[in-house]
């Protein structure tokens, strides 16, 4: 039985590569996604003004949607997507208000029956680490890799329950050990990276990429793994810029979890969208 | 705004009180806009404590990322990354648009993943 | 003769008797008022004559096409026959069809909250909140099917929070489906190569140069159903 899902505006475009690789990934384990039919931006935010519905009145309605399907889950990768139907689902769940609010104007009934599911779960809790560690090839062994987790699939860490340690996430380095790589000990895994900021206050973002950038290198690690368009795009373009300043800069790879793990599960490379990143991660996943 | 005035709407609409802020400073220790902000978030507490306008007229709420390690940390449980919005909404109801699509270089519009553009616009402009 | 049955409207505000069941555009000209906005091809297809009203008792906004519509007792309405619009300028030749394009002419797309009130205004019932979601993730085919049927009649612009012209998006986004993405007529591209090549050419050099009694008499000797 396939699971709905739900891919999001960015993964339609500019993180195709995501898209393709969270795809491939989860049906070379057997777990097969099914895109919502009709679906909206989900608003990217989650409205931190108490009188502000409408911010969530998208991100309802796709959960509304999700739970006319028969599943009751509904899997998303791109991290800002998770965290905004994650909080509204909470907060219709939790609070009366919203929840008569956003229902009335969307003339539904819902309850926040859906349960949100990211791929990273599905890896650990559907298919099982342990099960993972005999799927995959010797492509990415031995690598170093740095896990950055960015702000929005932790935090807040009473509505988000990802992984038990909200300040030293460790699901992601459980997948990277299972694959045969090697996680590194990255104190800026869940450092903000700048965020939309970029669009304003370009020269903070800056200073956080470049900060965690060198903070993964002087780890150790070889390639950054990612699950948020917008930090891979920060920490990849961003780079490049860094670079073209700065001869002695050393480049580091930006990829997606997903693109890791298509490598280490012989994922054809079409899928894999790696063509589209700024510094090329493809020699380090040659094996 | 009158002191009383301000800090209302900022209880109204963020639904925290500023008062319970002891001015430890972890949250200013592990916000995201070390180094560009001029009030980092325990310095816009003090000023919301003390009613002060200056806090609403701050340029670092503008520079916040909404990366809500300040909510995560507050050994007082008060959700600051909430307060900040509450500042940013203030101004933004006003009429006040700080990212301006006309300001946008054209190389960022068009290859920044869009999700930037749509939470840019949601955090920083009317 | 049976009597007519009437009906009041009130037409910005002010009551009007009128005939029950005569379109509001009719119904308008009956009581006074003259078109010369507003008023376009009365039959629900050119899209100026966009109206929006409200019914005794109910909070809820309705809407239609003046020339459609049907006068009914209690009606309260006016028309919105202009609503100011953004348009950007471009030459479709050079463009692609692919989401910078539109985030470059309407990069305010990416402010939609999804609250579908442009869709609950339309009145062709389209799917409007669909098609520019669609365009906001680069599905230009997509965008282009769902506005197909869209007149421009404004009265999603009126409502959008966040100040986007619909319609304009929409226009885009069918003319790059149909410039850049919709596969050519093979049998036209073959035709215009005929036509170029001069296979037609003395042909119709023949016909140019007949004179009015031989063209007459082909014309009545053409082959046709009796």
């Amino acid at each position: 039985m396939a699971i709905p899902y739900f891919p999001g505006c960015t993964l339609k475009t500019k993180a195709t590569g995501l898209d393709s690789s969270t795809r491939a990934t989860l049906a070379a384990l057997g777990v097969e996604l099914a895109e919502l039919p009709d679906w909206t931006c989900c608003g990217t935010v989650f409205p931190l003004a108490q009188d502000n519905y409408m911010g969530m009145v998208a991100a309802a309605r796709i959960l509304i949607n999700a739970s006319k399907e028969d599943d009751g889950r509904l899997v998303t990768v791109c991290s800002f997507c998770y965290n905004v139907l994650k909080r509204v689902n909470y907060a219709i769940k939790n609070n009366e208000e919203t929840r008569t609010k956003l229902t009335q104007y969307l003339e539904e009934e819902y309850a926040g029956e859906t349960k949100l599911v990211h791929p990273l779960e599905v890896l650990r809790d559907d298919v099982g680490f342990e099960a993972l560690q005999g799927k995959v090839n010797d492509k990415v062994k031995g690598l170093k890799v740095a896990c950055y987790y960015g702000c929005m699939l932790s935090r807040p860490a009473s509505e988000m329950q990802f992984d038990d340690e909200p300040e030293n996430p460790t699901i992601m380095e459980d997948l990277v050990g299972a694959m045969g790589a090697e996680p590194v000990d990255f104190k800026y895994k869940t450092k903000c990276c700048g965020s939309y900021q970029v669009m304003k206050t370009y020269d903070l973002v800056v200073k956080r990429v470049r900060e965690i950038l060198e903070g993964a290198t002087a780890s150790g690690a070889q390639a950054i793994i990612t699950s948020c368009p917008l930090c891979q795009f920060n920490l990849d373009w961003i780079q490049e810029k860094i670079a073209e300043e700065d001869s002695s800069f050393a480049k580091i790879p930006v990829l997606y979890f997903t693109q890791l793990l298509g490598a280490a599960l012989d994922v054809p490379a079409e899928e894999l969208g790696l063509d589209k990143h700024y510094v090329d991660p493809k020699a380090l996943l040659k094996g | 705004m009158a002191m009383d005035d301000l800090t209302s709407k900022i209880r109204d609409i963020s639904e925290q009180n500023p008062n319970l802020c002891m001015q430890c400073g972890t949250c200013s220790a592990s916000c995201t806009g070390i180094g560009a902000m001029e009030q980092l978030p325990r310095q816009v507490m003090r000023l919301l404590q003390l009613g002060k306008d200056k806090a609403l007229e701050s340029s670092s709420i503008w520079m916040c990322t909404t990366c809500l390690t300040c909510t995560a940390r507050c050994p007082r449980g008060i959700d600051i990354a909430r307060v900040m919005e509450a500042l940013r909404v203030i101004n933004l109801r006003q009429g006040n648009e700080v990212l301006v699509l006309e300001d946008i270089p054209l190389e960022l519009l068009t290859e920044v993943p869009q999700m930037a553009l749509t939470s840019g616009f949601r955090k920083l402009s009317a | 003769m049976p009597e007519q049955k009437m009906v009041n409207i009130y037409i910005m505000g002010k009551q009007y008797e009128v005939p029950a069941g005569v379109t509001i555009m009719k119904a308008m000209e009956y009581a006074g008022y003259q078109f010369i906005r507003g008023c376009g091809c009365r039959g629900g297809f050119c899209g100026a004559c966009g109206t929006v009203y409200r019914k005794p008792g109910d909070f809820r906004l309705y809407s239609g096409l003046a020339c459609q519509l049907q006068a009914e007792e209690g009606m309260y309405l006016s028309q919105i026959p202009f609503y100011p619009a953004n348009r950007s300028t471009y030459d479709l030749q050079e463009l692609t069809p692919e989401l910078s394009t539109i985030l470059k002419h309407y990069p305010e797309v990416t402010r939609c909250l999804g609250c579908n009130q442009c869709t609950k205004i339309c009145p062709q019932g389209l799917n409007v909140m669909d098609y520019i979601a669609a365009a906001q993730r680069g599905d230009i085919e997509k965008a282009a099917h769902l506005s197909f049927d869209c007149i421009m009649c404004g009265l999603c612009v009126s409502r959008c929070p966040a100040e986007i012209v619909h319609y304009n998006v929409g226009i885009l986004c069918r003319r790059l489906y149909g410039r850049h993405i919709i596969p050519k007529a093979q049998h036209l591209a073959k035709r215009v190569e005929e036509i170029k090549s001069g296979k037609f050419d003395e042909e119709l050099n023949k016909l140019m140069s007949m004179g009015q009694e031989e063209l007459t008499k082909l014309y009545d000797d053409r082959d046709m159903e009796q």
